[in-house]
């Protein structure tokens, strides 16, 4: 549905987006996660073609954006940053208006109007000003004029920003049903949202991409969870070697503790699970084992390893 | 088509469905009676060698609110959408920018052609009220409502390249007023250094009072014609490129 290569833009001496390339699948809920001010508006803006990049290329349902830019846009449904609006308009004029420039007329808009109204829980204020909406309700505004013509790709710029617990999970809920129609990019930096919504997250910090992968996948192979700690009743200098030598273990630490009991770290590769190992190499030595833990990761912590900057 | 006509109707509706078109037009009209009413009373003291229709439109206090309309109709056009951002919504929907361009300009135009229907009345109340036949012949009249148009035509034009060009409206007002002014006095030159200095056609050719003075006497000249539809013509081209160069800059 996406497909990016090699996409930079450069305003005047600050490379904002150096040479991103990623790709994203028909039907795939993607999570474009970063730091503020890490490129991610910037890049969603080239997409929609509001922005030329500075080199690179990229192709939206196989039509270049920058060459072919209202074959694009007429397949895109685009929520910018802070959901910009008419605010003197009235809900379903405005979203009225948005379907016609999206070519829509007649008894399908009537009809489109309908469903997205109710989809988003807009019925009840159609009549309302824009501007007498509370920030809530003109996210949902920004999201129904996205929806509004069927996209085949959904990008959504901070879409729950500002929102208050109860309506970013609406939205979320809403995210989610709408990903079993359509594609969609969304950016964010709630970590807690894309765990539950997505099924790709591309990563981005400073203009590059640190990681684009499954949630699961970038859990299991972050550092932490590489980290498994045993307690053995093992004298260190016998048990150190043993665990040096399972193959995937790269460093063992050890450590006494008061009671008697010895305390090992061992750092093993990623996407591995030792953990069945040391249980039987605890058995086999007849060693009381009292504690076997893998670290656990959160996304949130995969996050913050990846943009962190010292 | 049909898309230029959506947003051409939402750009008319902005100045119509809020009291901001409605301000404007009390303005006009206001200084339009107001401009007449001096101009009768100057008739009333002393006899004049001119039209009504003449010397109410080449009077200086014409010029002073003929020039304010400008950039009070257009400074919101560009700027405004660039400041809340909803221009970024107007340039990822599938539309083109010529079609964003002449909707806006197109309905800052029509704003401003139906300001000057007051005028029409005033001069047709004129010989209702007072019974006598008009001093001035139908032709006048229809001469300076031609020129006032074309002169509107170039002035809106202007306004719109001022409010493209930034994204705040007192600048975009600044600017245009600014660029209005200019053009005034490329007008009033040869009346300052005389008829004989080697550019004195090129400033007699642009100058808006000289063109006022010959149409309100009701002489028709396709000069003007030309200069005020190309010149439009290629400062609509600039505020096309200047909102398209976002799209293609480097």
């Amino acid at each position: 549905m996406i497909e990016i290569a090699d996409l930079s833009k450069r305003y005047g001496r600050h490379l904002a987006v150096d040479k991103i390339s990623f790709e994203v699948a028909r039907g795939e809920i993607v999570g474009f996660l970063g730091p503020n001010g890490a490129g991610k508006t910037t890049t969603l803006r080239m997409l929609t073609g509001f922005l030329p990049p500075t080199s690179g290329a990229a192709r939206i349902a196989g039509h270049d954006i920058f060459r072919e830019s209202l074959e694009v846009r007429k397949r895109i449904g685009y929520m910018p940053e802070n959901v910009p609006l008419y605010t003197e308009m009235r809900v379903k004029e405005y979203l009225r208006f948005r379907g016609g420039l999206r070519g829509m007329g007649g008894s399908h808009l009537r009809k489109r109007l309908g469903e997205v109204l109710d989809l988003c829980g807009l019925t009840d204020v159609r009549r309302k000003m824009i501007k007498t909406l509370s920030k809530g309700y003109r996210q949902r505004v920004g999201l129904a004029d996205a929806l509004i013509h069927e996209p085949d790709l959904l990008i959504l710029d901070e879409p729950t920003n500002g929102l208050d617990p109860n309506q970013i999970r609406a939205i979320r809920r809403l995210i989610q049903n709408l990903g079993e129609k359509h594609t969609i990019l969304l950016s964010t930096h709630i970590l807690s949202e894309v765990e539950m919504t997505c099924n790709k997250v591309v990563i981005i910090d400073g203009g590059r991409i640190k990681a684009a992968d499954t949630p699961e996948n970038l859990v299991n192979s972050m550092r932490r969870a590489g980290r498994i700690t045993v307690e053995l009743q093992a004298p260190i200098s016998i048990a150190e070697p043993l665990l040096n030598s399972i193959d995937v273990v790269t460093k063992v630490n050890s450590q006494s503790l008061q009671d008697g009991w010895n305390r090992f770290t061992v750092f093993v590769a990623p996407n591995t699970d030792t953990r069945l190992k040391l249980s039987n190499l605890a058995i086999e030595n007849r060693w009381p084992l009292r504690a076997l833990s893998r670290g656990t990761g959160t996304l949130e912590e995969v996050f913050v390893e990846l943009t962190r900057k010292d | 088509m049909r898309i230029f006509r959506i947003l051409f109707f939402k750009e008319l509706k902005t100045y119509f469905l809020t009291p901001f078109g409605w301000l404007i037009m009390a303005f006009a009209a206001l200084m339009q009676g107001f401009v007449l009413s001096t101009t009768l009373e100057a008739f009333e003291n002393e006899s004049q060698n001119e039209s009504l229709v003449h010397v109410t439109f080449n009077s200086p206090l014409f010029w002073f609110y003929f020039l304010i309309l400008f950039p009070v109709l257009t400074m919101r056009l560009f700027s405004e959408e660039s400041r809340s951002g909803t221009l970024e919504g107007l340039l990822t929907a599938p539309v083109r920018t010529w079609q964003v361009v002449l909707s806006k300009y197109f309905a800052a135009y029509v704003c401003f052609v139906i300001l000057w229907i007051p005028v029409f009345i005033h001069f047709k109340l004129f010989t209702i009220i007072t019974d006598i036949p008009p001093p001035f012949a139908p032709g006048e009249l229809y001469g300076a409502m031609t020129i006032i148009m074309l002169m509107g035509a170039l002035f809106t034009a202007f306004g719109c390249l001022a409010s493209v060009m930034t994204s705040s409206q007192i600048i975009a007002g600044v600017v245009c007023i600014g660029i209005l002014l200019v053009h005034f006095f490329l007008g009033l030159v040869t009346e300052q250094y005389g008829d004989t200095i080697a550019a004195a056609p090129v400033f007699n050719f642009v100058s808006c009072q000289n063109h006022l003075q010959a149409f309100s006497r009701g002489l028709l000249d396709t000069r003007p014609f030309a200069y005020y539809l190309a010149t439009t013509s290629f400062v609509l081209l600039l505020t096309h490129h200047l909102l398209d160069f976002r799209r293609w800059k480097p």
